[in-house]
């Protein structure tokens, strides 16, 4: 395992986010998010109840993991197929029998793609309002694709000002009085939190939430664990139901994402039609996302002279990328440890108010 | 065009003893036929006297092939002259009197020609797969792999199946080839792609750097093979594509949707191509295609120096 503790913290200097801004500049603008593959992580491959005795298949960066359950409900994460005839091809992400290093939490099967002897429970990330054993209603819970680059799913993601304008019909738009944004990281996380002061109350919770306001007070926290790439989206409503959201992007190839969320509203009253309705907004989002992050991933693929264009808002979006650089870079200089502890709590990070 | 390709010209059936048939590489016309042998002999389809493409022409007795316009004659392994009618005589042409001849190749099914005459024959590839077909499609032979790669649903149909947009492997390089899986669904009602967890099969294409001849393999989730199939596109005059393929359907085959592939035609390659779905399809798989191309053809440089 890679002991976090063993490692020092991310020293000032080290942090290329603060290190050297002209470094920092031209990290953001040589982005190439098709060419970051990070390795030894715990990928959320899929939802425990989604995991049975015939084996399903997933991929992370076109690895292949079959997973299934023996007699004995244990879960087993191999890379051919049980029944496949030629497979006699092992990488060097399995133990000699092919499989993967593999764990249940929070309601899902964790795959570790790295090296077997690295994998440890210590490097799942922290989920402050999944309940550890899982269990949530199937009406929670769901699938969604991308045919985009996770990366960009999740820089998405953190620039939640996209959600003002292709998510308005639900979560409302830019109408509000003022907004701010603060971005905190370490070398393993970067977490957003964006405020907003009388924002348009979304249309979703005045249709079901029971919300009769014209306005709301609103505090949106995204949280990405690098690695996994996989994201905390926690929302705070007032008036409004906090909204829990679990958004993992896990990258199946370099171009596609598959994303088995997890949206806990167990906090909103049972005859609430919201705690119904929101899980399932992430069909109508997830096709709204898609129609721009689609088109946008061919256009990151290939070295690009031209500089983005940024906005103060992109802060959080620009510390990813350099962050998301940066770990891949070591990683490529052959250092795998983990200098910062994902599994700790992060309940105060997020500022997650428990019911 | 490379020199010392082997291309998949034709099908088997498709070449006979009774009409000769004109095909092409790139710019490069050929007219093929079969000789008293049953053996497939291929010359480039322009009689050297005064240019009339030989595939006019006819199939003699003796296996020869003559030109329809003055009746010149050519020995198909050769390409050498071998008679002028008119002339009534016995004589020898010299050596020159000869039409351009190219290597011929044929097995599985396919019939494959190699522009140089003496490169070294390719490996035989097994048994013929029963079922085939020929479609000539007007888009450009790079771009026809391409979109192959990036929505099989433009160039193909297999009966019963829809291709999602989701990959399981993206494209990659696996002893020599361009190998890449996408998920598939039944064309049954069902959950929409982007909204499925898991999907019933799945499409594994592998698809030769140069030629872009494609095995493909439909299994289905528990790996038991449907379908199997060979695409075989070939650069046509004209920047056209020229697709001869060969496919066969596994005996055995689970559940009602892969049963009902069974009933009519299980693929169809298209002849023509949607240009405005073409011209809005996402560059995605095919993006590395060069690249990939680049390294393989740079580790079988390589190897030959290492031989």
């Amino acid at each position: 395992m890679l002991e976090t503790t063993e490692n020092p913290a991310t020293l000032a200097n080290d942090d290329p986010i603060t290190s050297d801004p002209r470094q920092f500049s031209a990290k953001v603008n040589a982005w190439m998010p098709h060419e970051i593959m990070l390795t030894d992580a715990w990928f959320p491959l899929a939802h425990s109840f989604a995991v049975d005795k015939k084996p399903v298949r997933r991929a992370v960066y076109s690895q292949p993991f079959y997973l299934w359950r023996s007699p004995d409900g244990e879960v087993l994460a191999a890379e051919n197929h049980p029944n496949d005839p030629l497979a006699d091809t092992k990488s060097e992400y399995t133990d000699e029998s092919g499989h993967y290093p593999v764990l249940e939490k929070y309601g899902y099967v964790w795959g570790w793609l790295g090296k077997p002897e690295n994998a440890a429970s210590e490097h799942v990330p922290s989920i402050p309002y999944l309940p550890e054993d899982g269990g949530l209603p199937l009406h929670m819970l769901g699938t969604v694709r991308f045919d985009c680059c996770a990366p960009l799913s999740l820089e998405n993601l953190i620039d939640l000002t996209h959600a003002d304008f292709i998510h308005a019909d639900v979560v409302g738009d830019e109408k509000m009085d003022s907004e701010k944004v603060e971005v905190f990281h370490d070398s393993e996380t970067i977490t957003m939190v964006r405020t907003c002061v009388n924002k348009s109350v979304a249309p979703i919770m005045k249709m079901f939430g029971g919300v009769r306001d014209d306005v709301q007070q609103v505090r949106q926290v995204i949280r990405i664990y690098l690695r996994s790439h996989a994201a905390i989206a926690y929302g705070r409503f007032s008036p409004g139901d906090n909204v829990q959201l679990f958004h993992p992007c896990v990258p199946e190839t370099r171009d596609r994402t598959r994303l088995d969320y997890a949206m806990n509203t167990s906090n909103v009253k049972k005859s609430n039609l919201f705690r119904y309705m929101m899980p399932k907004a992430s069909y109508k989002v997830s096709r709204q996302d898609s129609s721009m992050t689609s088109p946008q991933s061919p256009r990151y693929m290939r070295p690009e002279k031209r500089k983005d264009l940024h906005s103060p808002l992109d802060e959080a979006g620009q510390k990813y990328r350099v962050l998301m650089t940066e770990l891949a870079e070591r990683q490529a200089r052959g250092d795998f440890a983990y200098r910062d502890d994902v599994s700790a709590d992060c309940s105060d990070i997020i500022g997650y108010e428990k019911a | 065009m490379t020199e010392t390709v082997w291309w998949a010209v034709a099908r088997s059936e498709e070449v006979s003893a009774e009409k000769p048939l004109s095909v092409d590489i790139g710019d490069q016309p050929i007219v093929l036929w079969r000789d008293t042998d049953g053996a497939v002999r291929a010359l480039e389809d322009r009689c050297p006297h005064r240019r009339a493409p030989l595939s006019l022409g006819c199939i003699l007795g003796n296996g020869a092939i003559q030109c329809g316009y003055h009746g010149w004659t050519y020995d198909g392994a050769s390409g050498r002259l071998i008679d002028i009618p008119n002339l009534k005589s016995e004589r020898k042409f010299p050596p020159v009197y000869k039409a351009r001849s190219f290597g011929v190749h044929e097995s599985a099914g396919f019939v494959r020609i190699c522009l140089d005459a003496k490169a070294p024959l390719p490996a035989d590839d097994g048994y013929t797969l029963p079922l085939s077909g020929t479609s000539t499609v007007a888009l450009e032979h790079g771009q026809y792999i391409a979109a192959l790669f990036d929505d099989p649903s433009l160039l193909i149909s297999i009966k019963g199946v829809r291709f999602s947009p989701y990959l399981l492997s993206e494209l990659c390089e696996q002893e020599g080839q361009l190998v890449m899986e996408r998920s598939c669904q039944w064309a049954s009602p069902h959950w929409p792609a982007p909204f499925t967890s898991d999907f019933p099969i799945s499409l594994r294409i592998a698809t030769d750097p140069v030629t872009g001849e494609s095995d493909l393999t439909l299994r289905d989730d528990e790996f038991n093979l449907l379908l199997h199939a060979t695409l075989a596109p070939v650069p046509g005059a004209r920047r056209v594509t020229q697709v001869r393929w060969r496919a066969i359907l596994s005996p055995e085959r689970h559940g009602l949707a892969a049963k009902a592939m069974g009933v009519g035609t299980p693929l169809r390659v298209h002849d023509h191509i949607d240009g405005a779905a073409l011209r809005v399809l996402k560059p995605s798989a095919s993006i590395h295609a060069d690249d990939l191309r680049e390294k393989i053809a740079a580790s079988v440089e390589q190897q030959d120096k290492v031989a």
